[in-house]
Parts: C-alpha cells; sequence; structure tokens
C-alpha cells in the first residue's frame, strides 16, 4: 500500500510541489493547487493570495506573461490540465453546438454533425495559433447565425435534466419508503412472535390441555399471520410499483401523444366527401332556376336550392377520375392485399362496383356526395 | 443395459440402474418434451452425469431434430471427466447397436490449456497464453505473411487451413487429452480445432464462462441454434457465476496502465498516418456505415472480447464523435481521467449507473451513447493498428469495457467506490468495483435463446431459490433421494459439547474459550474414532487461524497429532495442492490425516474425497458469508427489492448451500460411506434446508445432540459398516437390474391402470380422496415451516453477527 503511495509520486513529481514558489505538499499539508483557465498555470494558493491581491497582474510563470485576475482562479477537477482545459473548452462549443437529434433527418447526418463539432473542438484543443483562431471564428459565425435556436435548445436541455432530476428524486423516495416498510414489517412480525410465545406460556400455565397441543396450535397462528403479512406486503409491493412505473415514464411522456380521444362514428370510413375539383358556390346564376328562387311554390315544399346545386355539380364532375381502361387493365391483376375497408366503403358509396377494387388515391378523386 | 422410457429407447452403459437415475431420466425426457427449463437435484455418486448423457445421446439419436447438448462444467478435471463419461458410452452404444453412429462430441477449455506452441505453451498465465495466441495468428499477421513478410506465425494454426473447415477432426469423442494427442500428431491446434468445429458437434463440453460471460459467448457460442439442449451442471453456484461475468473492477493501477495505453494508441494513431493512411481511412469508412459491417471482417478471435451489446445498437452506426481515431482516443482519455479523479474521494460512495453518467456529462461530457460503444471501437481501432502486443493494452479494454457496461446497463448494477482496504487502513487503496447485483441479466440470453435450459447439482436446495433468482420459469423441479440398502452415510447435528454448553460460530460467542475448546473436543474425539481421512470445515480463513491457534494453546492439537498428521489449507493454490497432496498418502499408508480448509475455499468444491480420504466431515460453524461488504448488503438490498427475498433468506440460503458442498464431499458413491457433523447451534433451525437427501437420512434423534453422544453414535454406525457388505445386498433396492426396472415399470404400470378404473367407478370418492391427501401434504409443509417460524428471531439476531471474521 504505502509502496502505492510511493508510486504515485514517483509518477508525477510535480503533482505536490508549486511551480512558483517551489513549496511542497510534505511541508505544507494543506496546500491547495489552483488554475486561471487564462493560463491553465497551475500555482498555489498562497501564491494566488500574495501576487494577485492588490489587482490584475501578469502570470509568474516563465514565458507565459498573460494578465491574470484573482476572480478566474479556481480549482482543478483534472488532475490533467490539459483535459482541464479540453472540458472548459466543450463546455463553451457545446453551449453553441446543442442541437439534438431529433433535429437530424437521419442518423448518418446527426452523426456527421457530431464528427464536425467534434473537429472543431479539436482544432481549438490542439491546433496551432492559427486553426484555433479559424475555428473560434466558426464557432462565432454559428453563434451568431442561430441564436434563436441555440436559445431553444439550451432550455430544451435544461427542462430535460431536471425532469431526469425529477424522477431520480422519486425514484430515490420510493427506494426509501420501501425500506422503511420492510423494517416495519420485520419489526411487526419480531413483536407478533413474541406476543404469541407469551401467550402460549401463559396457557401452557393456566389451561391444563395437552401441552404439545397447544404449542402445535400457537405455531399454526404465527404462520398464517405471517403469511398473510406477506401477501399483503406483496400487494402493496405491486400498487407500489406501478406507482414507479408511472414516475419512471416522465421521460418518455414528453414525447409520447396524449392518448387519442375516440372519434365520432364516421360511416365513410375517414372518406372525404368535400368535392375536390370544384368549390360549390353559395349560388349559381341560372335563367331558369330565377323563376323557382322566387317562387314561393317551389319553396314551400322544402325544396332546396343547395341540394340541387351539389347534385347537378356532382354528375357533372363524376366521370373526371375514372379511367376505364386502367381499370380493366387491373382487373385482372390480383387484387391488393389489405386495402382495408376504405376503400370499399368509398367505392359503395360512389356507386361503382365494388370488385372492381378502385386504389386508394381513386377514392380520393371520386366527388361523391352520397 | 436397455430399456425404454416411454417410446424412447435409452442404452445405459452399465448393466445396473440405481432408482433414481431411473427417475432423473424419465424427468429429463419430460422437460425436453415439453421444450422448457427444469432445476434437477441429484444426491452426489449417483452418476448423474451419466444418466445426463445417456438420455441425451439417446434422445439426440432417437428424434429427427438431432438436438445438440451443450453441457457446461466448471472445471477442467470436471469436462474431461463427463468427456471420459461420454466417450465410454459411446463405445457401449456402438457395441449394442452393432454399428458406429455418426457422432462427434468435443470438449473446449482455454488455450492455456491446449496449445501446443512450444514457447507460448510455456507461459504461466492464461492472460500471456492468450494474447500471445493473438499476435501469432491474427488476421493481419497472415496477410503480412502472404505479402512474403517474416512474421512469426503459429504453424498449428495455420495448418488448420490446409483442412476441410467442416472436417477438422474425425467423429468420435475427443477428450481433452486425446485431441492434443491428435493435434501433436497432425501439427494442428487442438484449440482452434475445437472452437472451428463446434457448430458441427452432437456434443460440446465446455465451462460455464463460454455461455455466461457476454464477453466471451458471443464469440464462443453465438453459432448454436436455439433448439440445442443446455445443461448447467453443479450449477449451485450458478448465480455467482452470473454476477462476477459481469462485475469488473478497477483500480488506480489499472488506470494508470490505461492512461500509457491510451498514449501508445495515440503514438501508434500518429505513425499511421505517415505510413499508412489509408488503412484508417478504410476504417472510418466502414465504421460510417456501421460495426456489424466493420464486424463482418472481424476474426474468429481478434482482440480481447467485449461485452455483449443490444442487438439493435450493433447495427447502429458508430456515433460520429468517436468515429476518428484520434477523436477516440482523447474521448478514452477524458473518461479515465474522469475516473482517476472520481477515485481521489475520501469516502465510500455508492451510485447507480444513471447517476454516474449524469456527473460524468456534466464534468466531461461525455454522452452515454459514445460510450456504449466504446468496447467495440477500441477493438476495431486495435484491429486496425494491427498491434501485436495486445496485452499492454488489456487494462485500457477493461476499461472499455466497464464503460460499455455502465452505459447499457440501468438497472441491477451499482458502483461502489471503496477508498480504503478496510475499516482500519490508514493509506487509501481505491477501488472502484461496478458490480452486478442480479443475476438474471448475464443468463438472461441464455433461457432466451435455447429452449432447454437443465440446472442440475448434487446440492441445489432450496430448489425455488434459483428460478426466483435467476428470473426464468420451470417445467420440472424435482429433488431426488438416496435409496439405499443400508444406512451408508450419517448426518448428524453437533449443538453441544459434552459439558452442554451451547456451540457456535457466532460472532459474539466465537472466540469464547469454552466454545473453543468444546470444538476442539469434538475434533479430538473424531479424529480418534474416525478411520483414515477426515475433513474439517471452518466458515473462512480468519475463523479458522484463530481458532487453530486458539487450540494450540489448549495443547488440543497435539493430542490430535497423537491420532492423525494435520494439514492446512491456505489461500495460495500451490500450497493447497501440497497440502492434498500429502493428505492422500497419508490416507493411503492408513495412518490417516486431517485437514482443515475453508467451507468458501478451493478444497470445498471441486476436490472428492472418496472412500478413504473421507470418512468424516466436520462443519464448524455456519458458513455464513461477510455480511459487511458492501457489495454484499447492495446485492441483498437488491434481492428484496426486485425478487422479495429477504435478506435473512438469502444469506440462510446462501451459507447451507455452501455447508451441503462440504458434506456432500465426502460421499461420492453408494459404496462409499461416511459421517457428516453439523457442529453448530443453529443447524438446528436450518435443517429443512438442507438438499432432500441429506435431510432424509438425519434421524430425529440425531439433530440435537452434544459430542460424547455424537460420538457414540458414529461408533455404532462404523461398526456397522465394518459388517461385510456385499453387492448382492444393495440387488433390487438401491440398484436395479433390467429385470427390476422392468417390474417397476410393470408395477407403475398397473397402479395406473388402477387408479384409472377406481376414478371411473368411484368418480368423486377418488377425488375426494385424492384432496386428502393434497390436504395432508399442506398439513405437513405447514408444521414443518412453523418451526422456522417460531425461531425468526433467534435466527436474525444470530445471522447479524458479523459471520465472516
Ligand atoms: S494457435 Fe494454438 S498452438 Fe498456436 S499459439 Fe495459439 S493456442 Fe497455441
Ligand atoms: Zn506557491
Ligand atoms: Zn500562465
Amino acid at each position: 500500500m504505502s509502496r502505492n503511495a510511493i508510486s504515485r509520486l514517483g509518477d508525477n513529481p510535480s503533482d505536490d510541489i508549486c511551480p512558483v514558489c517551489k513549496s511542497n505538499r510534505y511541508l505544507n499539508p494543506s496546500l491547495q493547487f489552483l488554475i486561471n483557465p487564462e493560463c491553465y498555470h497551475k500555482m498555489c494558493s498562497t501564491c494566488v493570495d500574495r501576487i494577485f491581491t492588490s489587482g490584475p497582474a501578469s502570470c509568474p510563470v516563465p514565458r507565459c506573461g498573460k494578465t491574470l485576475r484573482k476572480r478566474g482562479f479556481h480549482k482543478a477537477f483534472f488532475a490533467d490540465l490539459k483535459i482541464e482545459r479540453e472540458v472548459d473548452v466543450r463546455k463553451r462549443v457545446g453551449a453553441v453546438f446543442n442541437r439534438r437529434q431529433d433535429e437530424f433527418e437521419t442518423l448518418l447526418d446527426w452523426n456527421n454533425y457530431l464528427e464536425e463539432v467534434e473537429g472543431l473542438v479539436f482544432d481549438i484543443v490542439e491546433g496551432d495559433a492559427k486553426t484555433r483562431a479559424q475555428a473560434e471564428e466558426k464557432l462565432k459565425a454559428y453563434k451568431e447565425a442561430n441564436s434563436g435556436e441555440i436559445e431553444m435548445n439550451t432550455r430544451l436541455g435544461l427542462e430535460e435534466g431536471e425532469l431526469e432530476k425529477r424522477r431520480e428524486k422519486a425514484e430515490r423516495e420510493a427506494a426509501r419508503q420501501r425500506r422503511l416498510a420492510a423494517l416495519k414489517e420485520e419489526e411487526e412480525e419480531k413483536a407478533d412472535l413474541l406476543k404469541n410465545r407469551k401467550e402460549v406460556l401463559d396457557r401452557l400455565a393456566t389451561e391444563d390441555g395437552d401441552a404439545n397441543a397447544i404449542a402445535m396450535q400457537a405455531q399454526k397462528v404465527i404462520l398464517k399471520k405471517s403469511s398473510a403479512r406477506r401477501n399483503l406486503a406483496d400487494t402493496q409491493m405491486e400498487t407500489n410499483k406501478s406507482a414507479m412505473d408511472s414516475g419512471l415514464t416522465i421521460r418518455g411522456l414528453k414525447k409520447k401523444e396524449a392518448p387519442v380521444v375516440e372519434k365520432p362514428y364516421d360511416p365513410f370510413g375517414g372518406v372525404d366527401l368535400t368535392p375536390s375539383r370544384y368549390v360549390l358556390q353559395e349560388s349559381y346564376d341560372s335563367e331558369w332556376l330565377g323563376n323557382a328562387k322566387r317562387d314561393m311554390r317551389h319553396m314551400a315544399g322544402g325544396y332546396s336550392l343547395q341540394e340541387y346545386y351539389a347534385r347537378t355539380m356532382f354528375e357533372a364532375f363524376s366521370g373526371l377520375g375514372v379511367f376505364i381502361e386502367d381499370e380493366v387493365a387491373d382487373r385482372g391483376q390480383p387484387a391488393p392485399p389489405a386495402v382495408g375497408t376504405t376503400p370499399a366503403v368509398g367505392a359503395i358509396a360512389s356507386g361503382e362496383e365494388p370488385q372492381s377494387k378502385p386504389k386508394p388515391q381513386y377514392k380520393m378523386e371520386s366527388d361523391d356526395v352520397f | 443395459m436397455k430399456f425404454n422410457i416411454g417410446d424412447l429407447p435409452v442404452l445405459f452403459p452399465y448393466p445396473r440402474i440405481y432408482p433414481e437415475q431411473y427417475a432423473y431420466m424419465c424427468d429429463l425426457k419430460k422437460t425436453l418434451d415439453a421444450g422448457g427449463h427444469c432445476v434437477l437435484e441429484m444426491p452426489s455418486g449417483t452418476g448423474k452425469t451419466v444418466s445426463l448423457l445417456s438420455l441425451i445421446v439417446a434422445y439426440q439419436q432417437y428424434y429427427p431434430e438431432h438436438r445438440k447438448l451443450i453441457y457446461c462444467s466448471r472445471t477442467m478435471s470436471e469436462i474431461e471427466k463427463a468427456l471420459a463419461e461420454l466417450k465410454a458410452l459411446m463405445k457401449y452404444r456402438e457395441e449394442q447397436l452393432g454399428y458406429k453412429e455418426d457422432f462427434r462430441g468435443l470438449g473446449l477449455t482455454s488455450r492455456k490449456n491446449l496449445c501446443l506452441h512450444p514457447s507460448v505453451k510455456r507461459e504461466k498465465s492464461g492472460a500471456v497464453v492468450d494474447a500471445r495466441c493473438r499476435s501469432l495468428t491474427a488476421g493481419f499477421v497472415k496477410e503480412k505473411k502472404a505479402r512474403g513478410e517474416d512474421v512469426p506465425v503459429c504453424i498449428y494454426h495455420d495448418n488448420l487451413d490446409l483442412l476441410e473447415p467442416h472436417n477438422l477432426i474425425p467423429n468420435g469423442v475427443w477428450t481433452l487429452d486425446g485431441i492434443m494427442r491428435y493435434g501433436e500428431e497432425h501439427k494442428q491446434c487442438p484449440y482452434f480445432t475445437s472452437r472451428r468445429m463446434m457448430s458441427f458437434c452432437n456434443v460440446i463440453i465446455y465451462s460455464y464462462h463460454y455461455l455466461l460471460d457476454p464477453k466471451i459467448a458471443e464469440r464462443v457460442s453465438k453459432e448454436l441454434s436455439k433448439d440445442c439442449i443446455v445443461v448447467f451442471d453443479e450449477a449451485h453456484n450458478i448465480d455467482n457465476v452470473c454476477i462476477e461475468a459481469l462485475s469488473t473492477d478497477i483500480t488506480e493501477d489499472s488506470l494508470r496502465k490505461a492512461t500509457r495505453g491510451a498514449q501508445n494508441l495515440e503514438r501508434k494513431i500518429a505513425e499511421m498516418k505517415d505510413s499508412d493512411a489509408d488503412k484508417l481511412k478504410t476504417e472510418y469508412a466502414k465504421l460510417v456505415e456501421g460495426l456489424r459491417d466493420a464486424d463482418e471482417a472481424r476474426e474468429e478471435d481478434a482482440f480481447m472480447s467485449n461485452p455483449a451489446l443490444p442487438d439493435d445498437l450493433l447495427k447502429e452506426a458508430v456515433p460520429g464523435n468517436i468515429r476518428r481515431a484520434e477523436h477516440f482516443v482523447a474521448f478514452l482519455k477524458r473518461f479515465v481521467e474522469y475516473l482517476k479523479t472520481r477515485m481521489k474521494v475520501r469516502q465510500v460512495i455508492s451510485e447507480t449507473p444513471p447517476s454516474f453518467l449524469a456527473h460524468l456529462k456534466e464534468y466531461t461530457f461525455i454522452e452515454k451513447k459514445p460510450l456504449r460503444f466504446c468496447a467495440e471501437r477500441l477493438t476495431s481501432l486495435v484491429r486496425t493498428l494491427e498491434l501485436t502486443n495486445i496485452e499492454d493494452y488489456q487494462p485500457l479494454q477493461e476499461v472499455a469495457t466497464f464503460a460499455t457496461l455502465v452505459a447499457t446497463y440501468e438497472k441491477g448494477f451499482l458502483l461502489i467506490l471503496e477508498p480504503y482496504e478496510s475499516d482500519t487502513a490508514e493509506v487509501p487503496n481505491p477501488v472502484l468495483h461496478f458490480t452486478c447485483l442480479d443475476a438474471a441479466i448475464a443468463i438472461k440470453p441464455v433461457f432466451d435463446r435455447f429452449s432447454s435450459v437443465i440446472i442440475t447439482s448434487g446440492t441445489i436446495s432450496p430448489l425455488e431459490m434459483y428460478p426466483k433468482m435467476l428470473g426464468f420459469t420451470t417445467v420440472v423441479q424435482e429433488s431426488y433421494s438416496m435409496t439405499l440398502a443400508r444406512r451408508s452415510f450419517l448426518p448428524m447435528i453437533v449443538t453441544r459439547g459434552s459439558d452442554q454448553v451451547a456451540i457456535s460460530s457466532g460472532f459474539q460467542v466465537r472466540n469464547e474459550p469454552s466454545v473453543v475448546r468444546n470444538y476442539g473436543n469434538l475434533l479430538t474425539e473424531f479424529s480418534k474414532l474416525t478411520p483414515d481421512g477426515m475433513v474439517v470445515f471452518f466458515p473462512s480463513y480468519l475463523y479458522m487461524e484463530s481458532i487453530i491457534s486458539m487450540w494450540q494453546g489448549m495443547g488440543i492439537l497435539d493430542e490430535v497429532w497423537k491420532y492423525k498428521l494435520i494439514l492446512v489449507e491456505t489461500p495460495d493454490a500451490q500450497e493447497t495442492s501440497v497440502a492434498l497432496e500429502t493428505y492422500r498418502t497419508a490416507c493411503c499408508n492408513g495412518r490417516g490425516a486431517i485437514l482443515l480448509c475453508v467451507a468458501r475455499g478451493k478444497v470445498s468444491e471441486g476436490i472428492d474425497f472418496d472412500h478413504q480420504y473421507g470418512r468424516t466431515v466436520l462443519c464448524i460453524g455456519v458458513p455464513f458469508q461477510y455480511t459487511e461488504s458492501r457489495i454484499l448488503k447492495a446485492r441483498l438490498e437488491f434481492l428484496r427489492e426486485t425478487y422479495r427475498i429477504r435478506e435473512n433468506d438469502f444469506l440462510s440460503f446462501d451459507a447451507m448451500r455452501h455447508a451441503a458442498q462440504c458434506l456432500g464431499r465426502v460421499l461420492r458413491g453408494k459404496d462409499d460411506y461416511g459421517i457428516m457433523v453439523l457442529a453448530d447451534r443453529r443447524f438446528l433451525k436450518k435443517r429443512n434446508q438442507l438438499p432432500k437427501w441429506i435431510n432424509q437420512a438425519l434421524l430425529d434423534s440425531e439433530v440435537n445432540l452434544s459430542t460424547d453422544m455424537a460420538v457414540g453414535s458414529a461408533k455404532k454406525f462404523l461398526k456397522g459398516m465394518a459388517q461385510p457388505f456385499k453387492p448382492r445386498d444393495q440387488e433390487g433396492i438401491s440398484t436395479w437390474s433390467i429385470r427390476d426396472l422392468e417390474n417397476f415399470k410393470e408395477k407403475q404400470e398397473e397402479e395406473s391402470i388402477r387408479q384409472l378404473r377406481e376414478a371411473q367407478t368411484a368418480g368423486a370418492g377418488v377425488v375426494d380422496q385424492h384432496m386428502e391427501g393434497v390436504r395432508n401434504g399442506n398439513e405437513e409443509t405447514v408444521t414443518r415451516g412453523d418451526e422456522y417460524g417460531f425461531d425468526d428471531d433467534e435466527l436474525e439476531a444470530s445471522m447479524m453477527e458479523l459471520d465472516g471474521h
């Protein structure tokens, strides 16, 4: 074990010595290293206090000279500062390139996008000054061009994270409850057992039945109780589980559509009856209808001009979508499988022979009103 | 002998059969006919393997489907034994049938056992043999050779390519030894011969891992068809094997090596970019298409194996951000650095995979999806780079495997970070355990894929525990009792010393001098009366050490020494095998010896003490697991929450299956005899958890003995055993000739006819009677369960003691 500690030391001695003031961890166990994401040079917290308390100063590491502020210093998460820097870059890039997979048509597009972003990160992290500048430029341009979408995706991401957190919390809570329940159950069982035993002893002392019989009976009582309790617990478990399940699906819920409300019965099976080749007008100018419109005697019986228009127009257009030659040719071929009832209904409604099996698109074109 | 079960003619290679063997075969056939799974407990030493093989081979040869048999065992010696049995069986069949059947049976074990290469086979570690073999046999090595470059290859492997691929070895049954000899003669590699012939075999016998470890199973077992018959023999520990197959441990050291591996990869990529950029480009193009396509080019064993990915994932293309080699290596480095940082924490942390992933994402921007592809991607990269010193990348591969697993499974796993080795340690030595809690995960593909899975062992009680833990349903669940012409083994439970002080290995009392002395007396007494060998099991090494040193102080060992040699098992395998050797010699030359060992050690599993090698087995204390282990605790909690198995039930079950294993060690056949002593007060209440065949032989008068009473019983028993016992005495009772079998079947038929007739005449009456029987049966179980219920509190109290210490 100690060997381990030593080898760790030997691995990377700079881990424990401040490069600025050269104090090391053995003399000062509370030594703490800080970095500034401006240049990622590491130094101990004492040095930071000493150099930067009185305002911005340049980095004490030789040949660096960047101007740093105390505010910018923080503890590094990674021991490898290169990785620390890379992750910081990723954070920056990730905040801008935050597209989501469902925004892409195909998986390949998504993957290509991912690779491109990765390449950009790489340019910033590993590239020389020129490529880095180019990449930064790209980043900025993209940011300006897509600010709206970026914002939306950020919000979506946050929401998702929130949901996730809530779900986790609920789960933990459920687990805690179950644990408590199990504990309680055990306690109860134990208490029961004790009570029963006492009862048996009492009975043995007062009654004078067969001792074995009494003991036997008592045992049976206990067993029944415990099995009953277990059954109860099982059912509770079931209900718990279903509750837990519903908690679990929160994440999926977002994408799932609300259950479809049952629609009123449609006798035409979804065939759209509004004419598509013409638009039915309110009224048409027609010489010989003029009289009928005005004549009380015609209208009194409930004669509706609209009805008349509709039928006339339908009759005029009804043959237009039908090509006899095509249908005859079709008939010779095996019927298309599983056309379903919809076209059949359509066919009947349009007064065609049902066995002609109109193709689905035909049905759309038959502008039948009845 | 030859007989029929239903319409199936069975050839059994012995002139006599045990009644339980017949029953076992009937149930096996029932399972196979129904096409379901079963759990069967067959007493040890009653010829389980041979019954299994003869039935299944008969089944295979008789019905037109010719279902293949996959027989899984634990150790190499068990595999070899089964192969020998199979060979004898096939020889017998040939003699009886008068012709040779078209049949091939092969065994498979690791390269280390099967390698013939003069220098590779001399390596000590299996991993090194694997790695060196791979570097000699990888596809690109062959390509290079074909191009005329001078690269080392393995001639044994290359010779295989000259043979017909479906006929690398003639028909017949090949024992491991046999195939080694054949390989040596024909200069062909036995390991690859076996591997490649897998799909042209009628019977395959190999280790559990080839089926359960998803990392291996994917490679070795994927071509096996659905109607194979899968047998897990000695399966009482199968849940632990499943769990180990999916668990990994990561240490600081392995992370350091992983970093080095990643740096090497980086360098290699740069080199390849300069010299042979096309290769990287082709790989890249393949990855754009999807992993499976890249997979087509995969050789039989290119790199280390990967954990199984769900099928839909495999068909998907590699995520874009790890498609390029350099991106992927950076990705790995980031992940490794993250793990290193996590390891610096100085308190115990346990978290679920989702919360681990959330944290990981927050700090490193690593998403779940590329993480899942990690292992496959690394394999592909290593292949592209044509790396030969593969063992250098093992730690990196481990990390990648871990990444894939953690991103693939949300439930049933837990990450536990333990910064210190023990509670008292000062110097941190952190280990990140990624532990699987659910045994059902690893075995699920097996149950899903194969229609008949048979789980069997000598001690697999309580039977219903296994379907529960492993998540499957059975068509047959059966435990057989042992038919004996005389009482050939004597199980006893000793609860007190001669001075009436209760004995127990429970935590509070285990170090009390009175208890230790009583155990010592027990040992002394039995060492006096036992002829030849005697085996003693302790719950743990720690306890064994402390009790031995106390015995030394009390002068007990000196006393024992007068009667027997004393040998001790140690965690070191080498030392233990020397001890075993000495023990056997001592047993054979008449003086006899005592072997002190541990109930969960190597000796308790897989080493037989038949005949003079073991006349008494003494189980000191209940072999509970060390309950303070965090991993065990997590598993207990998982079992309770998911399968409704209570902690105590599981701990007690686990302890008893190990105890039963220990007891079973001394009785390896019907002509064998031995004494089994369970020495702990607490065994009294756990009696019902023993396998049926042991429990049945345990008389009520022998469950609560003191040392002197036990000694009396043992003496009487041994006197009985010393009487001459002719094989003829067994006939018709514990062994059947073909006549006896016929008689039995006749009687059975008569019985069923009678019942049918009665049912017809008396109608309702019979039903009533039947119901009565059922009710009676219930009554029995109720009362039996009661004893258990009554003691629950004590049980709990004793269980929570730190037994493993
Ligand atoms: S191919 Fe066979 S013989 Fe050759 S090194 Fe590998 S295991 Fe050994
Ligand atoms: Zn400093
Ligand atoms: Zn600097």
